[in-house]
C-alpha cells in the first residue's frame, strides 16, 4: 500500500490517497470512523487497484474549511477523480463514504461502473430514526458499532478518552497522544456534522433513482447505527441495487466480515 | 464598580428524585414534569424578583435566554426586559442577551433590541452570546460547526444596521438582504454597549478585545476557577493594550444571613438543588463536535475550565460548594469581603450576582435580594474609582465613582 498526497483546486484541499493493488482501479470512500488499509482493502486489492481517498476534514485531509454542504462535497470528489483520471471505475461507500458514493454516482453515474454501499446514511425515515451519533455515549457507541461487543476494536471504542471527561498531562507522551486523539476525534465528527447534523438527510431520496448502476446494498444485520431496515429503503430507489444483510456484523460490517463483504463486491463485479 | 443581579428564572419545582430518575435538564428534559400552574407563578414571581433589585438598589437587572430546560424558563428574555422596561425607572437592563446565530435573519435581533433600547429609554445592555451546546446545537438544531461563523456572520450585520446612515445590501453566506433598513434603530448612539457572555472559549475572548465588547465570564464553577479563566483573558487583554477592569464581568451565586445556622437552614437545600438538579445535564449535550475549537479544547484539556455547568459531575454539599467557591455565603460583612477579593483577584468592574438561585423561594428570594443590594453592594462601588466605565448603557443609572482619570 502506498500513501501519497494529492492536490486538488491549486492546493485548496491537499488530500491523503491509500492506494493497493494492481489491476483496474476501484474507488473507496469511508466511513464516519476514518479510513485505514483494513483487511478487506487488502483483499479488494489482490483484483483491483484501490483508491481510497481520505475526506478532507479527517487525518492530514485539508480543505474541510472550503466544503459547507453535500454539494461541495460532490464537486470536490469529481475534482480530485478528475486529479486522478478516473472513471468508469466501481465505487465502494462504507457509512458517511457510502452516503458520499450515492451522491456521487447520482451526479455522474456515467462515471461508475457499479456502486456497493456499506451501511450507508443519507436516508430518513421518522419510524425508524438513524442513531444520534453525536450524542451517543462511547460503551452505547462501541454496541452500536460492532456485533461482537467484546472485540478488541469494541473495547477500544467503548474505553476511549473523552474530552470532557479527561484530564492530561501535556509534558508527557501520553498525554500528547492523549491529545491528539482527541484533537482529531474533533475535527473529524466536526467534519462528519456538515453532513449529517442535526439530522442525516440532505435530500439523497429526490436523487437516489439515478444511481441505475448494478448496485449492491450491504448491511450489517445487527447496525445500531443506521438500522438494516433502511437496506430496502435504499435498494427500492436504485433500480438495479440488489440487498445483502451480513450476520455477526454491525455498522462496521466492512471490518467485521471483509471476507464475505469482498465475495459480495466481486460478485456485484461480476455482473 | 457596578453590581448587578441576574436571574435565570428557574423551574423551581422539579421532583426530589430528578436527579436519579432523569438524565438531563436540558434539551431531553421529561415534559411531563412541566406544570403551566408552576410556570405561570414563576414568571409573575421572576418579574417582581428583577424589579424589586431594581428598587433596592442594583445597579441593573439581567436576563438571559435558554431554550428546552428547567434550568432557565426565558427562551426569549426580551420579553421579560420589554416588562421591565416599563416596570423599572433607571437600571440598566441587560439582556445576556439574544443567541445571535439562531435568528434567520439575525436582523430581528437588531430590531427587538432597538425597540427595548427606545422603551426603556436608552438603558439597554445588548447580550451577543454564542449560546451553550444544549441551546444552540440541540434546541434549535444548529450545526455546532458552524456556530461561530454565523455568529460572526450575525454580528457584523446587526452593528452595520445599527450605525450606518444609509440602506444597504447584505451579500452573507448565510443571511441575503437585498435592503437593511432597520425601523426602529436604537436610542444610544451609537447603538447600545455590547456584553458578550462565554464560558471560557479563546474565540470569544479575542473577539471581545477585538472588537471592544464586554467579555462576562459566566460559569458555575465558582470564582477559585473563574480565576483562571479570566487569568487567560487578560493575558488576551493586556497583550493588546487593554486593561479597564470595566471590560470584564463575573457571575457569582450569593446568599447572606446573619450566622451559619440561619445559612444552612435557609440556603442548604437551595443551593443543592442549583447544582446537583438545574446543572444536571447529560455529558451527550455538553460538548458536540465543532462546537469547541481545537483550540479551545486543547487549553480546556489542560485547565479544565471550559465546561458549562458540571456535565458528568457528581453530587456536593452546600459546605462543599461554599469550600470550593461556586457560591460565596455569610454574614453581609464576610459577603462583601469574599466579594471585594474575588472583584480584585478576577479584575472585573461588573459583578452579577445570582439572589435567587435553584429552588429558592419568593420571600426567600425577595429577603436576599434586599440584604445584599442594602447590607453588601454600597461596601463594593468604591472599587476601580480611576477607570471610566464604557460599557453602560447611556441612560441607566450611575451610582460608582465617577472621578475617572485612566481609560
Amino acid at each position: 500500500m502506498n500513501e501519497r498526497s494529492i492536490s486538488v483546486r491549486n492546493g485548496r484541499f491537499e488530500v491523503d490517497v491509500l492506494e493497493g493493488g494492481s489491476g483496474d482501479p476501484l474507488l473507496f470512500l469511508h466511513g464516519v470512523f476514518g479510513l485505514e488499509w483494513t483487511p478487506l482493502l487488502e483483499r479488494l486489492s489482490l483484483g483491483h487497484t484501490v483508491v481510497a481517498p481520505r475526506t478532507p476534514g479527517f487525518g492530514e485531509s485539508t480543505g474541510t474549511e472550503n466544503l459547507d454542504d453535500i454539494h461541495d462535497l460532490v464537486f470536490f470528489y469529481l475534482d480530485l477523480l478528475d486529479e486522478l483520471d478516473l472513471s468508469h471505475l466501481p465505487l465502494v461507500g462504507h457509512s458517511l463514504g457510502g452516503m458520499f458514493a450515492a451522491e456521487l454516482a447520482a451526479t455522474q453515474p456515467e462515471r461508475f461502473s457499479h456502486v456497493a454501499l456499506a451501511s450507508p446514511f443519507g436516508l430518513w425515515d421518522n419510524a425508524d430514526p438513524v442513531t444520534d451519533l453525536f450524542t451517543i455515549s462511547l460503551p452505547d457507541l462501541a454496541k452500536a458499532m460492532y456485533a461482537n461487543e467484546k472485540s478488541e476494536a469494541a473495547v477500544a471504542v467503548a474505553t476511549a478518552p473523552q474530552a470532557r471527561m479527561t484530564e492530561v498531562d501535556p509534558e508527557t507522551d501520553e498525554g500528547q497522544a492523549t491529545i491528539n486523539y482527541l484533537v482529531e476525534r474533533a475535527k473529524s465528527m466536526s467534519t462528519a456534522a456538515k453532513y449529517l447534523w442535526p439530522i442525516p438527510n440532505r435530500g439523497l431520496v429526490k436523487r437516489l433513482h439515478r444511481v441505475r448502476q448494478p448496485g449492491l446494498v450491504i448491511w450489517g444485520e445487527s447496525d445500531g447505527i443506521v438500522p438494516p431496515v433502511y437496506a430496502e429503503r435504499f435498494a427500492a430507489q436504485m433500480p438495479n441495487a440488489v440487498v445483502h444483510i451480513v450476520p455477526d456484523a454491525a455498522h462496521m460490517v466492512v471490518d467485521e466480515q471483509p471476507d464475505h463483504v469482498a465475495g459480495l463486491i466481486e460478485d456485484l463485479l461480476a455482473r | 464598580m457596578k453590581i448587578e443581579m441576574f436571574h435565570l428564572c428557574p423551574y423551581r419545582d422539579l421532583p426530589e428524585d430528578f436527579r436519579e430518575k432523569y438524565r438531563s435538564v436540558w434539551v431531553d428534559v421529561p415534559r411531563h414534569l412541566f406544570d403551566g400552574e408552576i410556570a405561570a407563578r414563576t414568571y409573575n414571581q421572576t418579574l417582581d424578583e428583577l424589579k424589586y433589585a431594581a428598587e433596592m438598589g442594583y445597579d441593573g437587572i439581567c436576563v438571559n435566554e435558554h431554550h428546552q430546560n428547567a434550568y432557565g424558563l426565558m427562551p426569549s428574555p426580551n420579553i421579560m426586559a420589554a416588562i421591565m422596561s416599563r416596570e423599572t425607572e433607571d437600571v440598566a437592563i441587560i439582556v445576556m442577551g439574544n443567541s445571535i446565530a439562531l435568528y434567520d435573519p439575525p436582523i430581528r435581533v437588531a430590531e427587538e433590541f432597538a425597540m427595548l433600547d427606545c422603551i426603556s429609554g436608552g438603558r439597554l445592555v445588548a447580550g451577543f452570546p454564542v449560546g451553550s451546546a444544549m441551546d444552540t446545537a440541540f434546541g434549535y438544531g444548529a450545526n455546532p460547526a458552524t456556530l461561530r461563523e454565523k455568529y460572526a456572520e450575525a454580528e457584523e450585520l446587526i452593528l452595520r444596521a445599527w450605525e450606518e446612515d444609509e440602506v444597504f445590501s447584505f451579500d452573507g453566506k448565510y443571511t441575503q438582504l437585498r435592503y437593511v433598513n432597520l425601523w426602529p434603530r436604537p436610542l444610544q448612539k451609537p447603538r447600545p454597549p455590547i456584553w458578550v457572555p462565554g464560558a471560557g472559549s479563546i474565540e470569544t475572548w479575542n473577539n471581545c478585545i477585538e472588537k471592544g465588547h464586554l467579555y462576562a465570564y459566566l460559569s458555575y464553577s465558582g470564582f477559585k476557577r473563574g480565576k483562571q479563566v479570566m487569568d487567560g483573558f487578560w493575558k488576551v487583554a493586556r497583550a493588546a493594550g487593554v486593561d479597564n477592569p470595566y471590560h470584564a464581568g463575573f457571575l457569582q451565586l450569593v446568599c447572606v444571613a446573619d450566622n451559619e445556622q440561619e445559612l444552612h437552614d435557609k440556603y442548604a437545600a437551595h443551593t443543592e438543588y442549583f447544582f446537583n438538579k438545574m446543572l444536571h445535564i447529560y455529558p451527550g449535550f455538553a460538548d458536540p463536535p465543532g462546537y469547541r475549537t481545537i483550540d479551545t479544547i486543547k487549553a480546556g484539556l489542560m485547565a479544565q475550565t471550559t465546561s458549562f455547568g458540571r456535565a458528568g459531575e457528581g453530587e456536593s454539599t452546600f459546605d462543599e460548594l461554599r469550600e470550593a467557591g461556586n457560591v460565596v455565603a455569610g454574614t453581609p460583612q464576610q459577603v462583601a469581603n469574599q466579594l471585594e477579593q474575588v472583584i480584585k483577584d478576577l479584575r472585573i468592574g461588573h459583578l452579577m450576582i445570582l439572589n435567587q438561585f435553584g429552588s429558592i423561594p419568593h420571600e426567600l428570594a425577595k429577603e436576599n435580594i434586599r440584604r445584599t443590594a442594602q447590607e453588601v453592594v454600597p461596601q463594593l462601588r468604591h472599587l476601580w474609582p480611576e477607570y471610566e466605565d464604557h460599557w453602560w448603557p447611556q441612560n441607566a443609572i450611575v451610582r460608582d465613582s465617577v472621578e475617572a482619570t485612566a481609560d
